[in-house]
């Protein structure tokens, strides 16, 4: 059969990557003046401190993924016969050893976390109707789940006779131990009348306001309370917390690996630790595979460019060019962003949004009231207007206060709005201090969004 | 703030300009520019591996190097700001290739025109439609759904995973091989509805290749999707994977529900990108793209512009595809009816020099021909047939897929071998007397299947 030992992952490289990062001898570690050539097509100018809505990719990616292109255009036939699927299997393999799952089987490469929820998704769907649940029965998503994916509990859940429990988590947070109690409060409370809970969703690192989520007791807490499956959506966590599926103790679980991770737009992995109940997950989108296994189901989904899955290898290569790889880049991205987020908050007489250790690479920073941003949509008007005017690109949320007060403070006034700032290896501290100038010169000039709405 | 390169508007301003050109064979306005010349062409397609003898555009299509180059500036413009690319370029340049590929199809509506990945995406996507009918109780379990034996592989998985696991019925009819004319078709196809309609069930769905992969034929559907409206089946659905830029692709023409064609296979687009028509009715279609995001409500073609974070420069390269095809003589028009003429050309000196005959008639070829192979090879298994195209590639550098026929009853030394040769605007006369030579020599050297096994 084949003879490249990577096609069963036993390279030596990548066994353990997660472990000690390999610095090959030919190989020093990344200088800033590379780091910042890495990311030269960054447009100049821009304070880009949103890595986690699109993520990043370095040019030596950029470079490897066009010479796979190539490669299929250059013979596909050879290349869908003799390299697609040993190629994308070693990439399965090497996240298998990034996330400790025990099983390269359990890893399915898929485009994005919003395709991994529409595959678990349309699987509870068939539950409801094919009878194995009943119309009422539950599934549980946090209030704050991302919107996609809420639209597709919708699509699949609801239109097919399940009912939905929200758990409204609190923001500002104050510590981890908040979260547990309301989770806990709010299944007990959704599961009255004997309603069964099929499925619990999950959120790793929350999406808007973001938040490190407290997961390992939150799947034990479903455990506890007869859920039957728990499916954490972990879109930004790799490359950003640390993943271990043994010690989280989901069912499921997805992670974008373009967001954090340095891959390009766009893969994700889809881990369905092994269980008979995991067997019938299909890919939505039926190919020659159907019924291999979701892993390979997922490997052909007719002709398309698969070029993004198969950069694993060389975006692991690039990370270990790191002090610490990916582990001591999240962890150096971690005390950036608080770091900047103290010091925005100091500038503005605003605070976080929660402690710095439920933040990721990603803190939410108050605004000062005085822009007077009441709704998403002002939210999303000053976001425009940050971008248009000031360069800066950095996504804002909304947070209406419940009780005036209790809410952070902002001086006299409440805090209605929070900036989602992110830290990655391209940025720099002149990106934040330009964000808190943008924002002093709009306070200074008595800027409302209610001038944005007169426009 | 400025945006580099093309500024969006200046693309929304020529659409106009598309939108009000009547003549969909030529979208665009905008002056031509110089035909390609012969040095051109090659460099278009000088990244193709030139050891090869690539007659097998039908699978994985081509893309010239002009159009990967434009992809590339779409893929840069994402990266270099993504936020700004997500808020103010896609949803503007995705709706200029939909309106570009209604003219094309000469569809009445942009809302008709979603842009997907691929054919096996737009099955799923009406499928998937169909088994909420089952699971909803629309439909009642037993219905049918009528589709071509020869449909595609794929195709084929995705009516068992959607339309079987929810309770439907699937008949398929059975094609005869080789063809002599549309006739044997319409028959075989009668038969197979009057086969959905017993026992007073319905066919809900009609799944009909406009040209079907293994073998490839071209399959008469304007007449097909008449029998159906006939014979009061619900929805037809025309697969139409190889179409564009390889026959005539007319919505109103063929009077289908849903009709789906590859752009990456015979228009020159990257991998990859398809589109999904679909008929306005008075009944709300609802369909929905599986990969459910943002968009879900809004209509498919909006909820397919927005799928997740992803790469969609293969959808933005519409616009320069065309250009592309307008530097031909004729443009797409052209281009068709050129590698439809040389394919059959090269499709009969094969079988004059191998003394066999082609699958079809010419006037049932597209810009793919099925050509019979010497019986003394013995083909005898689709297992043989791959090992034979896996043989040619890397014995003899000639890319070519095999079909295997097998024998029916009282025929006698049957061709049980049929190559599908391709013709794109790229193929030289040189692939093919490669092919005959290459046959030739297997012929003359008394090949075994057990020289092969080592």
């Amino acid at each position: 059969m084949d003879e490249d030992p990577r096609a069963n992952g036993e390279s030596n490289d990548h066994s353990n990557p997660s472990k000690k990062p390999k610095i090959s001898s030919s190989l020093s570690l990344i200088t800033q003046l590379q780091i910042q050539q890495e990311f030269a097509h960054h447009q100049d100018g821009v304070a880009r401190i949103n890595n986690g809505s699109f993520g990043s990719c370095p040019a030596s990616i950029l470079a490897a993924q066009r010479r796979w292109q190539l490669q299929f255009l250059r013979q596909p036939d050879s290349f869908f016969f003799n390299y697609l699927q040993k190629s994308i299997l070693h990439s399965r393999t090497i996240i298998k050893n990034l996330i400790n799952a025990h099983h390269v089987e359990e890893v399915s490469l898929v485009d994005n976390a919003t395709t991994a929820a529409a595959i678990v998704l349309q699987h509870i769907g068939w539950g409801f109707a094919e009878g194995q649940f009943h119309k009422g029965d539950a599934v549980v998503m946090l209030h704050c789940a991302f919107q996609a994916v809420k639209k597709s509990i919708q699509a699949y859940v609801t239109r097919a006779g399940g009912s939905v429990i929200q758990v409204e988590l609190p923001f500002p947070v104050r510590s981890k131990d908040q979260i547990i109690a309301e989770f806990q409060r709010a299944l007990v409370i959704g599961k009255a009348n004997g309603r069964k809970v099929r499925l619990a969703i999950i959120d790793h690192i929350t999406s808007m306001p973001s938040l490190i989520i407290p997961v390992r007791e939150l799947v034990c807490i479903c455990r506890e309370e007869g859920v039957d499956q728990v499916f954490v959506d972990a879109a930004h966590a790799v490359g950003s917390v640390h993943v271990d599926v043994q010690e989280i103790g989901a069912d499921f679980y997805v992670s974008n690996l373009h967001k954090w991770f340095f891959c390009p737009p766009s893969v994700a992995f889809l881990y369905c630790r092994k269980s008979p109940l995991s067997l019938n997950l299909h890919h939505p989108v039926v190919s020659h595979e159907y019924g291999n296994g979701l892993a390979v189901e997922s490997s052909w989904i007719g002709t398309r460019d698969y070029s993004s899955q198969l950069v694993v290898p060389e975006v692991l290569d690039f990370v270990n060019r790191f002090e610490g790889g990916i582990d001591g880049i999240s962890k150096r991205n971690h005390d950036a962003v608080v770091d900047m987020g103290e010091m925005l908050a100091k500038a503005w007489g605003t605070v976080l949004g929660s402690p710095p250790d439920m933040c990721p690479s990603m803190a939410m920073v108050g605004l000062p009231a005085s822009l007077g941003i009441s709704s998403d949509d002002d939210a999303l008007k000053i976001r425009t207007h940050l971008r248009d005017h000031f360069q800066v690109e950095v996504p804002i949320h909304h947070q209406a206060p419940k009780d005036s007060k209790v809410g952070a403070r902002n001086g006299n006034n409440c805090i209605t709005a929070y900036a989602r700032i992110s830290h990655q290896v391209y940025n720099k501290v002149d990106d934040y201090i330009k964000f808190r100038e943008a924002i002093n010169q709009l306070v200074h000039d008595g800027f409302t969004c209610k001038v944005l709405s007169q426009k | 703030m400025a945006s580099p390169q093309h500024h969006p508007r200046r693309h929304l301003f020529d659409l106009n300009d598309t939108a009000a050109n009547t003549n969909h064979h030529t979208p665009t306005k905008k002056p031509k520019l110089s035909s390609l010349s012969a040095a051109e062409l090659c460099s278009e397609f000088s990244h193709h591996d030139p050891a090869v003898a690539r007659i097998n555009n039908g699978s994985f299509g081509s893309c010239p190097a002009t159009v990967i180059a434009a992809q590339r500036r779409w893929q840069l413009r994402f990266l270099q700001q993504p936020d700004d690319f997500y808020f103010n370029v896609l949803q503007p340049s995705i709706l200029r290739s939909r309106t570009l590929i209604k003219d094309l199809i000469n569809a009445d509506h942009v809302d008709e025109v979603s842009i997907v990945d691929n054919a096996t995406t737009a099955a799923a996507i009406v499928l998937q439609q169909t088994a909420w009918a089952f699971a909803e109780g629309r439909f009642n379990k037993g219905d049918a759904t009528v589709m071509l034996h020869y449909a595609y592989g794929a195709v084929k998985k995705s009516v068992q995973a959607y339309v079987s696991r929810a309770g439907g019925r699937v008949i398929e009819v059975q094609l005869p091989f080789p063809v002599r004319s549309n006739d044997e078709i319409v028959r075989e196809f009668r038969k197979a509805l009057e086969q959905g309609k017993s026992d007073g069930h319905k066919v809900r769905l009609a799944v009909i290749d406009h040209i079907t992969s293994m073998p490839s034929v071209v399959i008469p559907v304007k007449e097909l999707v008449k029998i159906c409206r006939e014979e009061g089946v619900d929805k037809v659905f025309v697969d139409a994977a190889h179409a564009i830029g390889c026959t005539e692709v007319d919505m109103k023409e063929i009077g289908a529900d849903f009709y789906t064609s590859n752009l990456h296979k015979w228009f020159f687009c990257p991998p990859a990108v398809a589109f999904l028509y679909c008929r306005k009715s008075d009944e709300t279609l609802d369909l929905h793209h599986p990969v459910v995001s943002h968009e879900y409500g809004n209509g498919l073609a909006i909820e397919s512009g927005w799928i997740g974070t992803r790469d969609y420069s293969a959808q933005l390269v519409v616009p320069e595809v065309v250009e592309f095809v307008n530097r031909f003589e004729g443009g797409i028009e052209g281009i068709k009816k050129r590698n439809h003429e040389k394919v059959v050309e090269m499709g009969e000196m094969l079988v004059k020099a191998w003394g066999t005959n082609l699958g079809s008639p010419p006037e049932m070829c597209s810009s793919m021909v099925m050509v019979g192979l010497p019986t003394c090879l013995g083909i005898s298994s689709d297992s043989d047939a791959l090992k034979l195209r896996t043989h040619l590639r890397d014995c003899f550098g000639i890319e070519v897929p095999i079909y295997y026929r097998a024998p029916k009853d009282g025929e006698v030394d049957p061709i049980t071998g049929y190559a599908r040769i391709s013709h794109q605007v790229y193929n030289i006369i040189d692939d093919y007397y490669k092919f005959r030579d290459a046959v030739n020599k297997l012929v003359n050297d008394g090949f075994t299947w057990a020289a092969l096994s080592d």
